[in-house]
Formats: structure tokens, sequence, C-alpha cells
């Protein structure tokens, strides 16, 4: 939702409107979190009235979507590919093995035996 | 071997939870501590992209009072464009 993008382009890798829209969700999680944290822990205390659990629950589910982190999803850094990501490299399949081969990747060697 | 008293355990544990500051909680009963344990994952998931870094043109308009001479290409071939 464009009321988390931040009104000025902030990041310095690959850009499209997918980038962007993660890094907007990690953004809006990020600064929601100590607020899911707390509802979730007046959900799965039992000592508390059963009513302000509920509530709790009602809160936590009717908060925006961007502020979940199951929205948040790994991108390739290079091409904003959404698939094959290597999470140690943040990078597409593709472009981690042209990378590689290309020596821009401390530490990564093809290998051979 | 004779068995310990189940007070004595339980006192045990009292004074255990008092020196390392955890909850006393020796029924079990779920209190939900354990969100409050969990740290905070946001900072480095924010940081998942990397930063923008400076441009010609904002390093321009830092350096501006030394008065040097830049060469911006993508901005000559813009007004360039425009011109012809």
């Amino acid at each position: 939702m464009s009321m988390f993008r931040a009104k000025k382009l902030d990041i310095g890798c690959f850009v499209n409107i997918k980038t962007i829209r993660d890094h907007s969700k990690r953004k809006a999680f990020a600064q929601f979190e100590p607020e899911r944290q707390a509802l979730r822990y007046i959900i799965r205390n039992t000592t508390l009235p059963p009513k302000a659990r509920a509530e709790a629950q009602l809160q936590l589910t009717q908060m925006h979507c961007y502020t979940r982190p199951t929205q948040i999803r790994g991108r390739c850094i290079m091409g904003g590919k959404g698939r094959g990501v290597l999470r140690d490299f943040k990078m597409s399949r593709y472009n981690f093995r042209m990378q590689a081969l290309a020596g821009n990747i401390p530490g990564v060697k093809k290998a051979s035996w | 071997m004779a068995a310990v008293p189940r007070a004595r355990l339980l006192n045990l544990m009292k004074a255990q939870c008092e020196v390392f500051s955890t909850t006393y909680n020796p029924d079990g009963i779920r209190m939900g501590n354990k969100i409050l344990r969990q740290r905070l994952r946001g900072p480095t998931l924010a940081k998942y992209y990397p930063p923008k870094g400076p441009t010609i043109g904002t390093l321009e308009r830092v350096f501006k009072r030394y008065e040097l001479e830049t060469i911006n290409e993508e901005e000559e071939d813009r007004q360039e464009h425009l011109a012809g």
C-alpha cells in the first residue's frame, strides 16, 4: 500500500515495483513488530481474562496485512525475482551463478574434483 | 536414597527463579513469556535491500563550496536531448 511506501526511493539495488513493495512491507513490519508481539503475548497469556485475550485476537487480525511477517519474501537484489533465491547471497540462482563465475562473490568457487 | 519432598524442590525452584530472574511457574501455566523472550526480527529484516548510495548529483550538492568541476554525463545527455 502506498502509505507504507517511502516518499523517496531508498533502495540502491535492482528496483521494480515488487522490490519496492517488499521493502515497504519489511519496513512496516519493523515498525509495528513491538505492537504485534504485545498483542501476541496477551493472546498466549492464559492468566489474563478471556475478554481481553479475545479483544487482542481481534486487534491482531485487524492490523494491516503489510505489518505481517508472512508477507515478506526474499527477493533477488540483482533482478528482483521472487523464486529460486539463495538466501545467503540474496540472489536468484541464475544471477548467483553469473556473479560467482565472474568472481564477484568472495569465497565462492565452482566445484571441481 | 531418600526421596526429596516436593515442597523443598519447589523452594529450590523459587530460589533459582529469583537468582536468574525468570518467572516462577511451577504448574507450567501458559503465560506467554516465550513471546517476550523472542528477539525483535524487524531491524534485520528491514536491512535486506542495500541502501541508496550517493549519486553525482548529490555529491555535487554536498561539495558545492569547494567549487569543483564535475562531469555528469546523464545530465548532459538530458540537456542535449532537450535542446536538440
